[in-house]
């Protein structure tokens, strides 16, 4: 017979043995006849043909040595020209079918790109390297309560000393105050918020600067005032200047030496953003001992011992809180401190909502997997026919399912180079979106650890929706070589599959359409609260008095009292006032004591305390209940007055009037008591809008050097701007106005860190509810093609097209209802995770879950009427003759 | 067998193999004792030295290798020529005519 001469499988060099032996046991065998035909008895014969083969030991290592190397380079080959195979042959398949590459390419560039652009928040935020020397050593104090141990506050100077003498934990342990100031330049002036740090605040940090030198112990005490720039205020305000180092710059009206840059990549681990760092000297805070144990101011950064861990430091530095707190209990009742590592500091408050955004992320992936895994499945069924002749041309089912899963590789990688782009722009916009947000937003982009992660994202998306076709496949291909039918009842398995994953898609849509509405409906009840004050028509700006013009209290009057006169002189302007703080920026408290109850010093309650300018309710709007404003007469030399806000009054004087008690506000035993004059309503406060019982002091009578401003209008409140600037520039042209814009506006960023959220897993749902959409769609279009043999009986039977028409409906309902109820255990789970988000939900909220199930059940109907209309259009004849 | 066999030239195995599987494929034993007729006996290839060249050529993609069963009904491993190897044979059959005319014309001058 004449042998065919196809390709040898891959043989193992177990299986190359064999062969030679059996090649060679062949040889001798003939070999041997041969001789014994030509008369040599048996025995001698075969010892004869061993003999005349020659080397046989040789010859044996030689070949097996050759078969192993072309085995391997005929293997090498044979794959790689399978593989172009398989890659051109994708490549018409695809081209064939514009419509399908086209939804599935998009599809998957959504899902790939959303996913690889939250990846990149989460890698910059979450994952990479703090600008620190050592990072995981790097603990971040604040002071706290006992009874409110998380909540982050200030420690108090001689509590900080205290602690840095007793404690063991740390080998370095500094303190940093807010401090910012004025950069005077040559034709502005630019507010720059800042630190004032001790030098171990640096060391603790580990910061290698980019130009210059960090502090040292001697630029506290030095006569020579000092400054350390951050890299992108020196690249802003010194043009980037290298020969910067040793000369000075002009800052609140001081000239100050520049000793240091800061690195590029450096940021303090506090949640706000660092410009300028000037050395803080403790010495000079301790010259009053009571201040230096009362007031609160400072926090601190410390580097850890070897063997230490930020826990074991947590417990020390409380246990000697507990310490003085015992031997102090006058001014330390209730006194901690909480310490985090510095990686919590900056990202604490982002982990949460980020990973919360980093799994809807990864659910949107999953659908849109499973959307191309549907659309590759039924591709899959109509073309039974090619697969077949494949086959039937000798096409091994591995090499089948292999060039099925390059298909679907393919795919999938055309689908990132789309979500790449998707996710470079996603990146970009989601680190100016944060900016707002978060001093380290910077850090998000898409670098060589996302697009690494990306990838193989891409491989797991191309294998996973790869394989679920490919395998059905394998078992069509069985049960048709098996001699079964032509493959219907493979169909309806997958045809069963498709509504697996189609549901599948519906619960996690459900999942993400819930999520989206908790967050929605919290952003919603914190806008829409009544705050106690009127967000429209209003202007606002911070300004902050610096130079020499400011020494005295009475400057800082004059300074006000002319600018808001020359704001009222605006045209369209109502009222104009200031205070200390916006009241949604939370704001500083004191401890509040009334005249004739006396009660231990620790056991005053904390009330917000404000010192606000005479027309401040009437900007704000908020009502005067009872008494009268602040006024003119209430000077510094004038007897001390309060106003104290409705909630205050009521539970301190509920049902009598507090107009006229005298009531003391601060640590200070040794102050005169302030009579009060009035009651206002109360305001909410923060981003939280709790009401919290506030007491209100004249602005002539505590000076803060600075204030918010806020200015009522009958106009539009954004065309101030200009027009305030103007006034400010008339009375001190080096003054700069900072944070100006509309008070809604102000009071709109204050929400950005929770809108930011909100609007990303609203995206997210709204996404997966379009790619589930196109699953539902795709399923239904398929059944109803599979099934119009079927729906052709069934007419020709004398069923009314209504009932065709509300038989696919009900198949799509069918799936919606089932996805949902899947949907919302899911949804359940989210809103646990997310319960620190919401405000004023509940984490399993009624209402948010029936609209997202009406609005799932809607789309699946949507999505399922084409088909139906399909169906009913359905000609029995046709329907029935085919096949 | 009247004369006494002859040393191989270098490089002389691989044509002859090649040469023999020009014919139609075959098996070792079949090669070895198609050179062995056809050279009446002069050219004697050691075994040992023909299945060195067989897997080394089958290496080189000069030919290449199919189990099949023989004609005692045994299975064996036919080796056929590829294209290449049937260039190559091309090559190397013009390469030793040449050869073997220019030591003629010595040998015997015309």
């Amino acid at each position: 017979m004449r042998p065919r001469f196809l390709r040898l499988p891959r043989r193992s060099s177990r299986r190359i043995r064999a062969d030679l032996e059996e090649e060679l046991r062949f040889y001798f065998d003939m070999r041997t006849r041969e001789l014994v035909d030509g008369g040599i008895p048996e025995a001698e014969a075969r010892r004869e043909a061993i003999r005349e083969f020659g080397d046989l030991e040789f010859t044996t290592r030689y070949c097996l040595a050759e078969d192993a190397m072309s085995n391997r380079d005929t293997h090498r080959a044979d794959r790689l020209a399978e593989l172009r195979q398989d890659v051109v042959h994708t490549w018409r398949t695809l081209r064939r079918a514009p419509a399908f590459t086209a939804v599935a390419l998009v599809t998957l560039a959504l899902g790939i790109g959303a996913t690889t652009a939250i990846f990149s928040a989460v890698n910059g935020l979450l994952l990479r390297d703090l600008p620190y020397r050592d990072a995981d050593a790097v603990v971040r104090i604040w002071g706290a309560r006992f009874d409110a141990p998380d909540r982050a506050g200030q420690i108090s100077v001689a509590d900080f000393l205290d602690l840095r003498a007793r404690q063991r934990s740390f080998t370095t342990l500094g303190a940093f105050a807010f401090g910012g100031g004025t950069y005077v330049g040559p034709d502005e002036a630019v507010p720059l918020p800042g630190l004032r740090v001790e030098p171990q605040v640096m060391q603790a940090l580990g910061i290698r600067p980019y130009l210059g030198r960090v502090f040292t112990l001697d630029d506290v005490s030095a006569a020579n005032p000092v400054i350390i720039l951050a890299y992108g205020t020196w690249q802003r305000l010194l043009a980037g200047d290298s020969g910067i180092i040793g000369r000075t710059v002009n800052v609140s009206g001081q000239a100050r030496t520049v000793v240091g840059v800061l690195p590029p990549a450096f940021f303090f681990p506090s949640a706000s953003e660092t410009e300028i760092y000037t050395p803080l000297d403790l010495a000079a805070l301790q010259s009053d001992p009571v201040r230096a144990r009362r007031f609160r101011r400072l926090g601190a950064v410390g580097r850890l011992r070897d063997e230490a861990t930020v826990e074991g430091a947590q417990v020390e530095l409380v246990g000697i809180m507990r310490q003085l707190e015992r031997e102090m209990p006058e001014t330390n009742t209730n006194m901690s401190v909480l310490a985090r590592s510095a990686r919590d500091a900056v990202v604490g408050d982002v982990r949460p909502p980020l990973l919360v955004l980093f799994g809807a992320s990864v659910l949107v992936l999953l659908i849109a997997c499973a959307n191309v895994a549907g659309m590759l499945l039924s591709r899959a069924v109509g073309r039974r026919q090619e697969i077949a002749v494949r086959a039937a041309l000798g096409a091994g089912r591995g090499r089948l399912v292999r060039q099925m899963l390059t298909e679907s590789l393919v795919l999938a990688c055309c689908g990132a180079v789309g979500g790449i782009l998707v996710a470079i722009w996603g990146s970009r916009a989601l680190g100016t979106a944060a900016r707002g947000v978060l001093p380290v937003a910077g850090l998000v982009r898409v670098d060589a650890t996302v697009l690494v992660s990306a990838l193989l994202v891409t491989f797991a998306c191309g294998l996973a929706f790869g394989l679920v076709p490919a395998m059905s496949m394998s078992r069509e291909l069985q049960a048709a070589l098996r001699g079964g039918s032509t493959g219907t009842t493979a169909a309806a398995g997958g045809h069963r599959l498709r509504t697996a994953l189609v549901t599948g898609q519906l619960a996690l849509s459900v999942v993400l359409l819930v999520g989206a509405g908790l967050l929605t409906r919290s952003l919603l009840r914190l806008q829409g609260t009544d705050l106690g004050y009127d967000l429209d028509s209003a202007f606002t700006f911070e300004i902050t008095l610096a130079g020499d013009r400011y020494r005295t209290v009475a400057s800082h009057d004059q300074f006000f009292d002319a600018l808001y006169e020359g704001i009222r002189a605006l045209p369209g302007v109502v009222a104009a006032g200031g205070s200390g703080n916006l009241p949604l920026r939370g704001g500083s408290s004191a401890s509040f004591a009334i005249e004739g109850q006396p009660r231990p010093e620790e056991r005053l309650p904390e009330v917000g305390y404000q010192p606000v300018s005479d027309e401040w309710f009437a900007a704000m709007r908020i009502p005067l209940r009872r008494g009268r404003s602040f006024t003119r007469a209430d000077h510094d030399s004038a007897p001390g007055v309060v106003i104290l806000s409705e909630g205050l009054a009521r539970t301190y004087w509920p049902g009598g009037d507090p107009i006229g008690a005298r009531v003391r506000l601060g640590p200070d035993s040794t102050a005169p008591w302030g009579t009060v004059v009035g009651v206002v309503g109360d305001v909410r406060t923060g981003v939280d809008g709790e009401a919290r019982p506030t007491a209100y002091v004249s602005a002539r009578q505590d000076h803060w050097g600075g204030a918010a401003v806020v200015v009522r209008t009958t106009g539009s409140p954004g065309a101030l701007l200009a027009a305030v600037r103007h006034v400010v520039r008339g009375l001190d042209p080096a003054l700069p106005i900072a944070a100006a814009g509309t008070l809604r506006h102000a009071q709109a960023q204050r929400l950005a860190d929770r809108r930011l959220p909100m609007q990303l897993l609203s995206a997210f749902a709204l996404l997966a509810l379009a790619l589930a959409s196109v699953g539902v769609y795709g399923v239904m279009a398929f059944s109803v093609a599979a099934r119009s043999r079927e729906i052709g009986v069934r007419m020709a039977l004398g069923a009314r097209p209504a009932s065709v028409f509300r038989m696919v409906l009900r198949q799509g309902i069918a799936a919606g209802t089932i996805g949902a109820a899947i949907g919302l255990a899911g949804a359940i789970a989210l809103g646990r995770m997310m319960a620190g988000l919401l405000y004023g939900v509940g984490p399993v909220d009624l209402p948010t879950m029936v609209v997202s199930v009406a609005v799932l059940l809607l789309v699946a109907l949507g999505a399922s009427l084409v088909p139906a209309r399909r169906a009913v259009r359905v000609d029995p004849l046709t329907a029935m003759r085919a096949d | 067998m009247s004369r006494p066999p002859i040393d191989l030239l270098p490089g002389t195995v691989d044509v002859l193999i090649l040469r023999t599987l020009a014919w139609e494929p075959m098996h070792g034993y079949g090669v070895s004792r198609h050179i062995r007729q056809r050279t009446d006996g002069v050219l004697t290839i050691e075994s040992a030295a023909l299945y060195q060249a067989l897997h080394r050529l089958e290496r080189r993609k000069w030919i290449r290798a199919e189990w099949g069963l023989s004609e005692n009904n045994r299975r064996a491993k036919y080796y056929a020529l590829t294209t290449e190897g049937r260039r190559q044979l091309r090559a190397e059959a013009a390469t030793w005519r040449s050869y073997v005319e220019a030591v003629f014309k010595v040998l015997e001058p015309a």
